[in-house]
């Protein structure tokens, strides 16, 4: 029976109210990577995310000054992580059950884990006719099916803050993000206990991120295509590709999306999101396939499950392939920035 | 219970019988039986477990809103006195006496009374402080009749008396309660709970080392404490809990 505790509070770089750090030291410093961790944990809910930057009306005088927010920002003391980091295994696979953006092999490891019983439900980020993400809790396989839920949005999802109400319902749980939400959850874990329910890190290889209305509109203005007929976005090989409804296929260079880059990507260099229990991405891999970085043993477990059950089509990865873009992400966002 | 039992076809036995019952029909002739209760003038016993008119007692009531969600007719609604008390509609109320049994602090109990009588829809929402003291119901009745059953004859035992209608309140234990956190490690020292309490039974101390706050002390007064929960559910780590304390 407790019925005295005591909750520490970070140091105080600033004399201001936590979220006002925050705002000078991340937010107002460009270095935001939007991941929502700290909207997910404010007590009050006053952190606002979706798709424009993180923000808190009214914070001078709604914000409690618990500091949980600095505790759990990925970008706050930051310290860029680079590199393929370390692993078990890496290997290329296809889902023979599901179909994704590559080789679905987030769908299938989500799955397996499940169908274990490592994690009871696992947060994915779907999406609506309008390309808006959506947060899904998938339990089921026959969620995944739908082809709305599996396959990347290259726009920012609340992921974070369904994991966290995720973590209060049940008690084991995955959920799958980049590399900066894996960060966050890793910061989560070790500052409150909830957080350790997260049985399951699934990280997306990452080179950056966009607001959804910014991809919208660039869409509209440059490429006279409307995000609402289409069908998949992809990209490969430095191009960006849409695939219409009518099977139309647009593609450009990257570096066109250059000036809707959102600032925190622009400073983030983890792109095999190096903290994660298992990374998947399509570099590495032949068309319709995934590659898979195993890191920890309880990912290992679900790899060699799915495995032996024969879900998946195995192939070979080319480490380099991987190795050659974490060095890329490396080169083209340096940090600390160079003014 | 009287059991029908297969008739002896011998004949001292039937004649016995044919005997008997004209020995009955002689004496009910002269002075007749009822297995009826000519109600209003008698009324039977009720016993102990009637399920009658609810009586309630606001000083009981923790305004739990229980009696409320349970009642399957929806019968239940809570009105707004000096604290939430519940209503009860008669037009609607099925004396499954739910209510009765979930309150949890034995603030609402039963009655003998089975003829509550209205002269319009409206009166039948009855609010809680009509239900205070058993309603004031018109008597008529000179006799009680208690139902005797014995070896395998029952009867109708009449005394002149009035039943007192009332049943004793039911003895209820109601343990104390007090949050008490479950997983400070999850505590995000947003310091809701203390602002919520109505009875300020959590503390906050501020921990002061060289002049800066390091740490936020949270702590339970016991005797403070009423276990109302607030805090439980405005905790957003869900990491307090009611517990009960002996
Ligand atoms: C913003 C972004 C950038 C990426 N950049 C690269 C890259 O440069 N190089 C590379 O090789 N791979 C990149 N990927 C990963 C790649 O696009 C595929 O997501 C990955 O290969 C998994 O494919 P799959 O078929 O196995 O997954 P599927 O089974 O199709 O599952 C896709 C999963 O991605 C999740 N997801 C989709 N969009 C988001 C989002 N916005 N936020 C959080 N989760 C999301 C879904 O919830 C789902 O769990 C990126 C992914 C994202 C989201």
């Amino acid at each position: 029976m407790i019925t005295e505790w005591q909750s520490l509070l970070p140091e105080k770089k600033l004399e201001k109210k936590y979220f006002g750090i925050l705002k000078e030291i991340v937010i107002d410093s460009k270095l935001c990577s939007h991941c929502a961790a700290c909207a997910a944990v404010c007590p009050v809910d006053g952190i606002s995310s979706g798709d424009q930057p993180i923000d808190f009306p009214n914070w001078t005088e709604k914000c409690v000054d618990c500091g949980a927010c600095i505790k759990v920002c990925p970008r706050y003391d930051y310290k860029p992580l680079s590199g393929l980091g370390d692993y078990i295994e890496i290997f290329s696979g296809r889902s023979k059950r599901f179909v994704g953006q590559d080789g679905a092999m987030v769908s299938e490891i989500t799955v397996s884990a499940i169908e274990m019983g490592l994690i009871e439900a696992a947060i994915f980020a779907g999406r609506s006719e309008d390309w808006s993400t959506k947060i899904v809790t998938i339990k089921s396989p026959e969620q995944l099916k739908n082809r709305k839920v599996t396959g990347t949005k290259y726009s920012y999802a609340d992921v974070l803050i369904a994991l966290k109400e995720a973590v209060l319902r049940y008690n084991s749980v995955g959920f799958v993000g980049t590399p900066c939400m894996i960060s966050a959850v890793r910061k989560m874990q070790k500052t409150f206990k909830k957080f350790e329910r997260v049985k399951l890190a699934i990280g997306l290889f990452c080179t950056e991120n966009f607001y959804r209305h910014d991809l919208y509109d660039f869409l509209i203005e440059k490429k006279s295509v409307n995000l609402k007929n289409v069908v998949k976005t992809d990209i490969k090989k430095g191009k960006f590709i849409v695939t219409l409804k009518d099977g139309r296929k647009i593609s450009f260079s990257v570096k066109e999306l250059e000036e809707i880059v959102p600032s925190g990507c622009k400073v983030c260099q983890d792109f095999s999101a190096v903290e994660s229990d298992v990374s998947v991405g399509s570099v590495g891999s032949e068309e319709g396939f995934s590659t898979v970085v195993v890191r920890s043993e309880a990912a290992k477990i679900v790899a060699d499950y799915l495995k032996e059950k024969g879900y998946a089509e195995i192939s070979q990865t080319s480490v380099d392939a991987i190795k050659k873009l974490c060095d890329y992400k490396v080169k083209i966002h340096p940090y600390p920035k160079k003014s | 219970m009287i059991r029908v039992e297969k008739v002896e076809l011998n004949l001292v036995e039937s004649l016995k019988r044919h005997v008997e019952a004209l020995g009955e029909a002689f004496k009910q002739a002269i002075k007749p039986d009822r297995v009826t209760i000519e109600y209003p003038r008698e009324r039977r016993r009720y016993p102990l477990s009637f399920r009658g008119f609810i009586i309630f007692n606001s000083e009981k009531c923790v305004s739990c809103f229980r009696c409320a969600q349970i009642c399957p007719a929806n019968a239940i609604q809570m009105e707004a006195h000096s604290k939430p008390y519940p209503s009860i509609d008669y037009t609607k109320c099925i004396f499954c006496h739910f209510c009765i049994e979930s309150c949890p602090t034995g603030s609402l109990n039963s009655s003998k009374i089975h003829d509550v009588a209205f002269r319009k829809m409206e009166e039948m929402v009855v609010s809680a402080n009509m239900m205070v003291k058993l309603p004031r119901i018109l008597k008529e009745e000179k006799f009680t009749v208690d139902v005797i059953v014995k070896d395998k004859y029952w009867k109708l035992l009449r005394k002149k008396e009035m039943d007192d209608l009332s049943i004793p309140p039911i003895k209820v234990e109601v343990p104390k309660k007090i949050v008490t956190c479950a997983e400070p490690e999850s505590c995000l020292g947003c310091r809701l709970c203390a602002n919520v309490c109505p009875r300020e039974a959590i503390t906050v101390k501020e921990i002061e080392v060289a002049k800066r706050v390091v740490s936020y002390v949270l702590k339970v007064l016991t005797e403070k404490c009423v276990g109302c929960g607030l805090c439980v559910r405005q905790c957003p780590m869900n990491v307090l809990k009611l517990e009960v304390v002996k």
